[in-house]
């Protein structure tokens, strides 16, 4: 059995006497989907900040490739070959599409090359038409595929998409999701994703990871946990959970 | 031709003009003064728009730096008789430490946290200058001893030659901030400007690229701050480490002028030194109502223009563009 590219083991994120994440523990193989669910304030966001370096977790260890990366910077994280996208739009408002990925893109290359990579992606998520675009002007799907073209930019081993598809109609939702599906198939690259919608959960992820509380109730194959007692309960309340079961 | 024109037309006439001005003002050193003093402080606000346009690193404490470079360079001149040119390099090497030491210090914080600590910075080297009297002559201030003309010893008999190294000056830094506002280091800067967590998941260290900024608007708010104290032969703690005096009015030329641009600080410079001129001399019988005037046309300008004068630049092209089409 080839070794997990990402190992999670006893998380803990605390703010002050609030447990954000406690005992937090998952594995990911390389090209893997995996999906993230969970109540608002389960710690979701808070997991991928934790993994990406934006916060510093309070225990446990981050294993990236067999490396230690919990306490490390963003740009290293990054650099090493993971990042996220953000929950509310976090794209550099003053900049063109283009000049977004671009930016990201001089991770690894110089700026001529890297005008040519952030090219070539926006020509692979059908963004080309908007290179020049300000991202001000751009309507949700874009900003979205934007994001996904900026995380791209950086050469991601495991990409964190955090709600990329909040706010998007069912026919967007397809097409993110298609687009997603092309990248790990074409790139290899594996991708966590918190998401709400639950049919785009069910249709893109291999594995499924449920939080509640800062801590993972269920984990498994996406049909089965949907159907687990204990994430119904979470969901929907103590009555539904004991009726389920 | 026409490209290089359009794309760098407001910085070739402000040469033009810069290289014109003495031939024109030839007779008057008052008129040549002014404009050193407004090319000194262009060039002082070019370094507060290095960090603070470019990484949005709002200082309140600048006049720290020009007052290491004034305070370093004078006391090499007086107690060694170290040429002042020499002083210059030393003042921003110590500037240059200070700035580091500031930057890695104030790393964590931002906005206005960040503004406060930089002003509590210049404060208390304001407080050391004033209380360590038997070093920096303490209130009192010091004063250059005067030379005659003496190039070596970077004084001049008229203010030409104070006006040709100030140019010199802002020339130096417009071309730091130049090569930094563009290429790859220009789009790491605006990436951490419009969002810094953003930037640091993208790939970009902001940690390094912030503390090379201030290290090199440190090094060269310290010349600035030589030259001008060679330029008007006298300083105090308060004047040189002053708020409103130093800190606030090279943050305020930039923001009038145009924040993150390279001709805003130029502009704002040749606004601000000439009003503030301009309504000494006019209402300089009422105590206080010079200030006031002063005040009120920059409360005007802000007002009426809150992106600053490069966006009349802006509009004027867009005029011409609406004009031709």
């Amino acid at each position: 059995m080839t070794e997990p590219l990402l190992s999670v083991h006893e998380l803990d994120v605390r703010f002050g006497g609030l447990a954000a994440l406690s005992g937090v523990g998952f594995h990911m193989r390389a090209g893997e989907i995996l999906g993230i669910v969970g109540p608002n304030g389960a710690g979701k966001t808070t997991l991928f900040n934790a993994l990406v370096g934006v916060q510093r977790p309070t225990a446990g260890s981050i294993l990236f490739q067999g490396r230690g990366i919990s306490g490390l910077k963003p740009h290293v994280i990054a650099r090493l070959g993971m990042t996220k996208t953000f929950q509310n739009s976090a794209l550099f408002p003053e900049m063109s599409v283009l000049e977004n990925v671009c930016t990201a893109a001089l991770l690894h290359h110089r700026l001529a090359a890297a005008k040519k990579k952030a090219y070539g992606i926006l020509e692979r998520l059908e963004l080309f038409d908007i290179a020049g675009e300000d991202v001000a002007n751009l309507t949700f799907p874009q900003k979205a595929l934007t994001e996904l073209a900026r995380a791209m930019a950086t050469d991601p081993k495991i990409l964190l998409l955090d709600e990329v598809m909040a706010a998007l109609s069912h026919e967007e939702m397809d097409g993110v999701i298609a687009v997603i599906r092309r990248l790990r198939e074409d790139d290899g690259i594996g991708f966590i994703v918190i998401e709400h919608h639950m049919r785009a959960i069910l249709s893109l992820c291999d594995r499924l990871l449920v939080l509640s509380f800062g801590q993972v109730i269920a984990e498994g194959d996406p049909g089965e946990v949907v159907r687990h007692p204990d994430v119904i309960k979470a969901y929907l309340g103590d009555s539904a959970g004991a009726g389920h079961a | 031709m026409k490209t290089l024109l359009r794309r760098h037309g407001l910085a070739l006439l402000c040469a033009a003009l810069a290289i014109c001005l003495p031939l024109c003002m030839e007779d008057s050193d008052y008129a040549m003064r002014i404009a050193t003093m407004a090319l000194i402080f262009a060039a002082a606000s070019q370094c507060w728009n290095l960090s603070g346009g470019l990484a949005n690193q709002i200082s309140l404490g600048h006049a720290a730096f020009f007052g290491i470079g004034a305070y370093t360079s004078t006391l090499l001149y007086i107690h060694l008789e170290v040429s002042p040119w020499l002083g210059l390099v030393a003042g921003g090497m110590l500037a240059a430490v200070a700035a580091a030491m500031l930057s890695v210090i104030l790393s964590r914080l931002k906005g206005h946290y960040y503004a406060l600590a930089t002003l509590a910075f210049a404060e208390v080297l304001r407080v050391v200058a004033n209380s360590w009297s038997s070093v920096t002559g303490g209130p009192i201030g010091l004063t250059i001893p005067f030379k005659g003309d003496a190039p070596l010893a970077f004084q001049f008999s008229s203010p030409a030659g104070y006006y040709w190294i100030s140019l010199g000056l802002l020339a130096l830094c417009s071309l730091v901030f130049h090569r930094l506002a563009s290429g790859a280091s220009g789009y790491r800067l605006r990436a951490i400007r419009e969002n810094e967590v953003a930037a640091e998941v993208s790939g970009i260290d902001t940690f390094r690229l912030k503390l090379r900024l201030n290290v090199l608007s440190g090094a060269l708010m310290a010349m600035c701050g030589t030259v001008y104290a060679q330029f008007i032969y006298f300083f105090d703690p308060d004047s040189i480490f002053s708020l409103s005096g130093i800190s606030v009015k090279v943050a305020m030329m930039s923001i009038i002028g145009g924040l993150g641009t390279l001709p805003g600080p130029i502009l704002g410079a040749f606004f601000l030194v000439p009003l503030e001129e301009l309504s000494t001399s006019f209402f300089s019988d009422t105590a206080g109502l010079a200030q006031c005037v002063f005040g009120i046309v920059l409360i005007a300008a802000i007002l009426i223009q809150p992106r600053g004068l490069m966006a009349v630049w802006g509009l004027r092209h867009r005029f011409m563009k609406g004009a031709r089409t």
